[in-house]
């Protein structure tokens, strides 16, 4: 589904240089629900962004389900996004002044789906929240968890073969926070693979599998605690 | 997606009201005060009798005392005098010619409630009526014998008629003019050239179409003085012979020619007049006619005169001040949507998508300007002409005008979109997103 090859990443300025990411190789096969953990500023949001083509990377390779992203231009990008990948955020970003059906509506907008397949899609995706009742209510109105939820609707809600997730429960409470890691396993249950960066070891230990990356490289975790 | 994006748009005028009012009052207000600029300066530049206006002349013969304050070439009068005049109708040598003068007759109605009163109006010759394509309602000019021999013989307006008898079936009825009766031999109808270029005294827009035309032989023989206009040099007799002699100047004199070409033959005809002229002791100095058609006529006296060009122009430059206004509140709009831009990014959109969605929007704010300018200019153009003599509306904004307004509206806030939005389809989504 997603592999990663001696992939790196460098910020440079004027003055200096950054290396968010060194040589990497990740693989994650389809079906899989992979943790990605590590410290902060370590290289996990870099990670994720270039694996959701929101950054283009600077050596190595990338090839998501069966396209190599090296060299596509930004048109291709983003519709390459916008067919395979959904994304969930820690702070939700759903846009205040559209409502649930509206804010789900905007990846299958730029999908280019007539108005009935995306009102069923939208319906679809808001049951599977639990949100179906509450279509035309705004962000606001709802609580965090219920606004997380709606991201995960709007994630879903293409069919997508890949799902993002980056601190999905970071600014939930803890039962809030359980409510949407239940409903990613049952995503995932349902074929769904799914990539999350998070900061918490109970999470984690939830995925199939582990990736941590310490100052820009992927790290082995079993090596480190033997070594330790 | 246009149907998406306009409703995207027509939600972001909710979105920062405060902002979104700002745009689309500075939009306005530059849109109203050009517009209403331009309405002027159209109207007054427009062609007031296009079928004939190239055939419709002027003619100018310098018959000024050859003085010290003469100089060689200077620009000759604009009227001429009577004996010129006398001259150039006897002469005939136009397809028509006329001359006019303004009168300002004291009409008694002769019907109880009603006082009498001042009204304007004109002494010329029978020609004026088709030469200048004055529709009647009723009956029409008086008669060439009329006109020879100045009879009591009047045509009036609809108004007039209307004011005075409370019907427009007047012809053949009396009118008393002066402590005279006059047969009303006509009733014009509605016919309001603008400007006012049969005899331009002012502006060419402070008076209303007059409403009394006479036999000019008449008006002379009842020692009518001008009611405009009148310039005199060197030594005159006083009164009223004065003004008959040949040192004054206070008649607008217009021939109409078959054709555009015979404007040569004409101008011939007008040379070879003041030399005969000369020969006999007159017209001192040496032949500095002109001969101008309408359109000259209009440019010559300076109806759309440089304070109105002006106007214009500072008022388009008020709107593109306002456009760099504008210009700096989009950004301003548009980058506190960065978040949103960033998430629409990151859920698929291409950078044109975001581009067009902005640029919807930008031209939902134009329409809402635009609408609101038409609004405005509408109210500038009415303002002006309340303010003017007549009772006629002069600037009034037609519908090519009114969708101009808008198109202009429209066209301004693309224009100044075009940076926001250009800026808002850069944004890069990672940043956006980490900064959420």
């Amino acid at each position: 589904m997603l592999s990663m090859t001696q992939l790196s990443k460098v910020y440079q300025t004027h003055m200096i240089e950054t290396h968010a990411l060194r040589g990497i190789d990740i693989q994650v096969r389809e079906g899989e629900f992979v943790a990605v953990t590590g410290p902060s500023g370590s290289g996990k949001t870099t990670f994720l962004n270039i694996a959701g083509l929101l950054e283009e990377f600077t050596g190595g390779g990338y090839t998501l389900d069966g396209v190599d992203v090296r060299g596509l231009n930004d048109d291709q990008r983003s519709r390459l996004r916008n067919e395979k990948l959904g994304f969930i955020f820690q702070g939700f970003n759903l846009i205040p002044d559209l409502n649930l059906f509206d804010n789900v509506d905007v990846p299958l907008r730029y999908r280019g789906f007539k108005a009935a397949e995306r009102k069923q899609r939208i319906e679809e995706a808001l049951s599977k929240v639990g949100l179906a009742s509450r279509m035309k209510h705004y962000p606001a109105e709802l609580s965090g968890g219920q606004q997380q939820r709606v991201a995960i609707a709007r994630a879903l809600a293409g069919s997508p073969r890949l799902l993002l997730a980056d601190e999905p429960t970071g600014n939930l409470d803890t039962q809030m926070a359980r409510g949407v890691m239940e409903l990613l396993e049952q995503i995932n249950a349902e074929g769904t693979t799914i990539i999350m960066v998070t900061h918490d070891p109970e999470l984690a230990a939830r995925a199939q599998r582990n990736i941590h990356i310490v100052d820009g490289q992927v790290v082995d975790l079993q090596r480190l605690a033997t070594a330790a | 997606m246009f149907g998406y994006y306009l409703k995207l748009g027509l939600k972001s005028l909710r979105r920062s009201p405060v902002l979104t009012a700002l745009i689309v009052l500075i939009l306005a207000v530059g849109i109203g005060a050009s517009m209403t600029s331009l309405t002027m300066l159209l109207v007054l530049s427009g062609d007031p009798i296009p079928q004939k206006s190239d055939r419709l002349f002027v003619p100018q013969i310098d018959s000024g005392p050859k003085n010290a304050s003469w100089q060689a070439g200077e620009e000759p009068e604009r009227q001429l005098g009577w004996v010129d005049v006398s001259n150039l109708l006897r002469d005939a040598k136009g397809k028509r010619q006329t001359a006019l003068y303004g009168v300002g007759p004291t009409i008694d109605p002769m019907r109880e409630g009603l006082t009498p009163f001042v009204e304007q109006g004109m002494a010329t010759t029978r020609d004026v009526f088709p030469m200048f394509d004055i529709p009647f309602v009723a009956g029409g000019p008086w008669s060439a014998e009329d006109d020879a021999r100045g009879a009591d013989v009047v045509v009036i307006g609809r108004a007039l008629a209307e004011r005075v008898f409370g019907d427009e079936r007047v012809v053949g009825r009396t009118l008393r003019l002066s402590d005279r009766d006059y047969r009303i031999t006509g009733v014009m109808g509605d016919w309001n050239p603008i400007p006012r270029f049969y005899r331009i005294n002012g502006s060419g827009v402070d008076s209303d179409v007059h409403q009394v035309w006479l036999p000019i032989n008449n008006a002379i023989s009842r020692k009518w003085s001008n009611n405009g206009w009148t310039n005199c040099s060197g030594d005159i007799d006083p009164g009223f012979a004065g003004l008959l002699s040949d040192g004054c100047t206070w008649l607008q004199y217009w021939v109409e020619l078959e054709s555009a070409s015979d404007r040569e033959a004409f101008t011939d005809y007008l040379r070879a007049y003041v030399a005969e002229q000369q020969a006999l002791g007159r017209l001192p100095r040496p032949e500095n006619n002109r001969l101008r058609n309408v359109r000259e006529w209009l440019d010559f006296v300076g109806i759309v005169n440089s304070d109105t060009r002006m106007a214009t122009w500072i008022a388009f430059g008020f709107l593109l001040v306002c456009l760099v206004n504008v210009v700096t509140l989009m950004l301003a709009k548009f980058t506190a949507r960065a978040g949103e831009i960033g998430v629409r990014r990151a859920l698929g959109a291409t950078r044109n998508e975001i581009l067009r969605q902005s640029l919807v929007e930008a031209g939902v704010l134009g329409a809402a300007g635009a609408i609101l300018g038409l609004g405005l200019a509408i109210y500038g153009v009415a303002l002006i002409d309340g303010r003017l003599s007549s009772s006629e509306n002069f600037f009034t904004m037609d519908p090519w005008l009114m969708s101009g307004t808008v198109v202009l509206g429209f066209f301004c806030a693309l224009v100044a979109g075009l940076l926001p939005t250009w800026q808002a389809s850069r944004v890069r989504p990672a940043i956006q997103l980490k900064s959420q």
